[in-house]
């Protein structure tokens, strides 16, 4: 009965953001329930379609049953396939848990809200299922227009930090176009099997060279790699909780995902190690970026501010990863997109969680939240022992072949570096769990909950469950890494 | 801040030149856009979608997904206004 | 040198406009000027596609006369225009026209919040108001 579904994964949460507004004219709340069920078809859809992959092998379609280079195709291979339901399951965790953020800071203008959240999920879909460079581009602006919008409305200051995550996000963008032009000129393709089978003879042109500097560089912008992640940490702060829950996990991953897809299955792996030093310089770069991250995440008093310095500081991970080419750092490097996926969207819900209640994200009014909130609090827990590195959660696993891949390569300043950076974010977290747990038997003269000091006051159970369930499921990936080690992330290494 | 927009200005372009130095000549009718993917939607349009218009066809048919994502932008353009400029109701 | 400026002419021209915008919107401190310049860039990548899809003298636009192509005929392929630059670039007009909407939007809140669409008289008036930038 079910034959296709992979174009299913894209077109449910597109039609369903055509219909969001019209349901929600009959009532707002219509329009969370539309998201919830398309998110939840979407999600089920690209369950199925990873099943099929992982079973038959490599899904193709062709959109409008024309064949491949003449045509748009949608390939599903086991690395989008995970990345699928990664982005479907986190949009639809991250549904559930904002309908009271939004009720409380979005009054009036849910449906808007949704329409742009479902617009999101989409672009970010569409940006993973495609086998066309051109049409990468294309979703790749629907998630960032949407991602613009659900920013800008955020608290205070937010359209100026969304102003220039615009400025940066589009010149990202055009550098990214520009890339694909430089490659249509060469090759005359834009299919992306098309055009790794005419990258072949091309590997002197110095078109080719300028068209990676190009693409490589519009994509380190969008994902926040070390120098150009300026626009990033004042626009997740200031964003909207849940809206930062959904864009700050996923943003990031996704454009790592993209450089994954460019540099190995349409530029090829041999030009990537041999022919330029830019394994090295992505090595150095991912250093950068965890050395940068760390150190200004340790300088921040608020704590989605550090939060968006830590996310920085994984970018990097993920990177240096990637540059470290041997098979154990990039199953690493993979392991840890999935992983920190569910990490940083975890942290970004607790910390919607204490703004929905303090009205405050701010570290000093964090007092004596352990008491208030104690399940919302044992789910950061969880997270932040995670985001360490401590076994049994994922973060550990991912970083322990990263390490290990780390020392095989022979790159001991990135190995200090990430063991260095494991250590800053125990420094962070057991701040913030002090501030959390210690003081909470202090004075509440100077904090803003006053007598309601020792009452517990647990967030609303549609908040709860959802940051309750992202810390069970970082426990049962850390459990299962292995299984997903073996059944997805080596089909989807590269051949080296 | 303005010399560093200026160095990095004069980077960025320097290197577009460079990489357009291997670029086929301009107006080359061998070259490979023009020669790889192309002609087959002029040789095939007529026959294929009833279409004279090449640029029709294709954008409304062989590469029609790009549209749809176009025009989901225009609607994600419109919401995003929608959102961000619509008067907050006074509680 | 000569060589590669006689033939490449035109996408040097298209790179010098990049540039032009590019500068403009990394530069200025006027929102509206930075806006100003993002179109530049836009419509000069817009133009760079376009220039790719010329063939030679005597080329004409793609849309195809009758007799030839119908039932399958010869069609004369140098005769025409590449067609897929033109259609790539109307779907990135539409982008890059919606990019521009946001845009505007985004700056239509700041001037309601602060006055001015200046970035050092906005980062003025928050550091006025205690505000970290």
């Amino acid at each position: 009965m079910l034959g296709e579904t992979s174009i299913l994964i894209v077109i449910i949460p597109l039609i369903s953001a055509a219909l969001t507004p019209l349901v929600g004219l009959a009532r707002e709340g219509l329009s969370y329930l539309c998201t919830i069920t398309a998110l939840t078809l979407s999600t089920l859809a690209s369950v199925h379609t990873l099943f099929r992959v992982l079973t038959e092998g490599t899904v193709h379609y062709g959109l409008g049953g024309w064949p491949p280079p003449f045509g748009i195709e949608l390939v599903v291979d086991p690395l989008n396939g995970m990345m699928l339901v990664l982005v479907s399951a986190v949009g639809l965790i991250v549904a559930v848990y904002s309908y009271r953020g939004v009720e409380q800071e979005l009054t009036g203008r849910m449906v808007y809200f949704y329409t742009l959240y479902l617009l999101q999920v989409t672009g970010f879909l569409g940006i993973l299922i495609t086998g066309d460079l051109f049409n990468l581009y294309v979703f790749l602006e629907i998630a960032s227009l949407a991602g613009y919008a659900l920013i800008a409305v955020g608290e205070d200051g937010a359209p100026m930090a969304c102003f220039r995550y615009i400025v940066m996000g589009t010149v990202g963008a055009c550098f990214y176009l520009l890339g694909v032009g430089y490659i249509y000129i060469s090759t005359g393709s834009l299919n992306m099997a098309d055009v790794h089978l005419l990258m072949k003879g091309l590997y002197d042109s110095k078109v080719i060279a300028t068209a990676i500097a190009f693409i490589l560089t519009g994509l380190a912008i969008k994902m926040a790699l070390f120098p150009l992640h300026v626009w990033l940490p004042d626009a997740y702060t200031k964003a909207p909780s849940a809206a930062s829950a959904l864009i700050a996990p996923l943003m990031t991953k996704i454009s790592i995902y993209v450089m994954i897809r460019i540099l190995f299955s349409v530029f090829g792996i041999s030009l990537f190690v041999e022919l330029f030093p830019l394994n090295r310089i992505m090595v150095w770069a991912g250093f950068a970026a965890i050395c940068g991250g760390a150190v200004m995440a340790l300088a921040q008093t608020d704590f989605k501010r550090m939060l968006c310095y830590i996310l920085v500081a994984e970018v990097g991970y993920m990177i240096g990863g990637l540059g470290l080419a041997n098979a154990i750092a990039i199953r690493g490097a993979i392991l840890h997109i999935l992983n920190d996926a569910v990490m940083t969207a975890g942290l970004f819900t607790v910390a919607g969680i204490i703004m929905h209640r303090m009205k405050s994200h701010r570290l000093a009014d964090f007092e004596g939240l352990f008491q208030k909130m104690p399940f919302t609090m044992s789910a950061f827990v969880v997270c932040a022992l995670s985001m360490i590195g401590v076994p049994p959660t994922c973060g550990f696993f991912s970083k322990w072949y990263l390490i290990h891949g780390a020392i095989l390569a022979r790159q001991w300043p990135f190995v200090a570096a990430l063991l260095g950076s494991s250590l800053i974010n125990g420094i962070l977290f057991f701040r913030v769990i002090e501030v959390g747990y210690v003081f909470q038997f202090s004075t509440p003269a100077h904090t803003h909950a006053g007598e309601g000091m020792n009452r517990m006051e647990e967030a609303p159970l549609s908040m709860l469950i959802p940051t309750v369930g992202i810390a069970v499921a970082i426990i049962l990936i850390g459990f299962y890494n292995q299984a997903i080690v073996k059944h997805i992330i080596d089909f989807a290494l590269p051949k080296l | 801040m303005k010399t560093l927009s200026l160095i990095s200005t004069i980077i960025a372009g320097a290197f577009l030149i460079y990489g357009s130095m291997d670029m086929p000549h301009w107006g080359d009718p061998y070259s490979p856009a023009s020669t790889h993917v192309s002609p087959y939607y002029l040789r095939n349009s007529l026959k294929d979608t009833a279409t004279p218009n090449v640029v029709t066809s294709v954008l409304a048919d062989y590469r029609g997904y790009d549209t749809l994502g176009e025009t989901t932008v225009i609607f994600t353009a419109g919401m995003g206004c929608l959102l961000l400029l619509k008067k907050r109701r006074k509680k | 040198m000569f060589e590669s400026l006689l033939h490449h002419y035109n996408y040097w021209m298209f790179i010098g406009l990049m540039m032009i915008g590019f500068y403009a919107m990394m530069a200025k401190k006027n929102l509206i000027k930075k806006i100003i310049g993002m179109n530049i860039f836009q419509s000069a990548i817009i133009l760079f596609f376009i220039s790719t899809s010329v063939k030679g003298g005597g080329v004409t636009v793609p849309i195809l006369e009758h007799p030839e192509g119908a039932q399958g005929g010869f069609v004369d392929v140098m005769k025409y225009a590449n067609p897929l630059p033109h259609v790539l670039m109307l779907t990135a007009i539409v982008v890059m026209v919606a990019t521009l909407g946001v845009a505007l939007a985004v700056v239509m809140m700041i001037y309601k919040r602060y006055h001015t669409l200046e970035e050092d008289e906005i980062a003025l008036i928050r550091r006025k108001q205690g505000l970290k930038c």
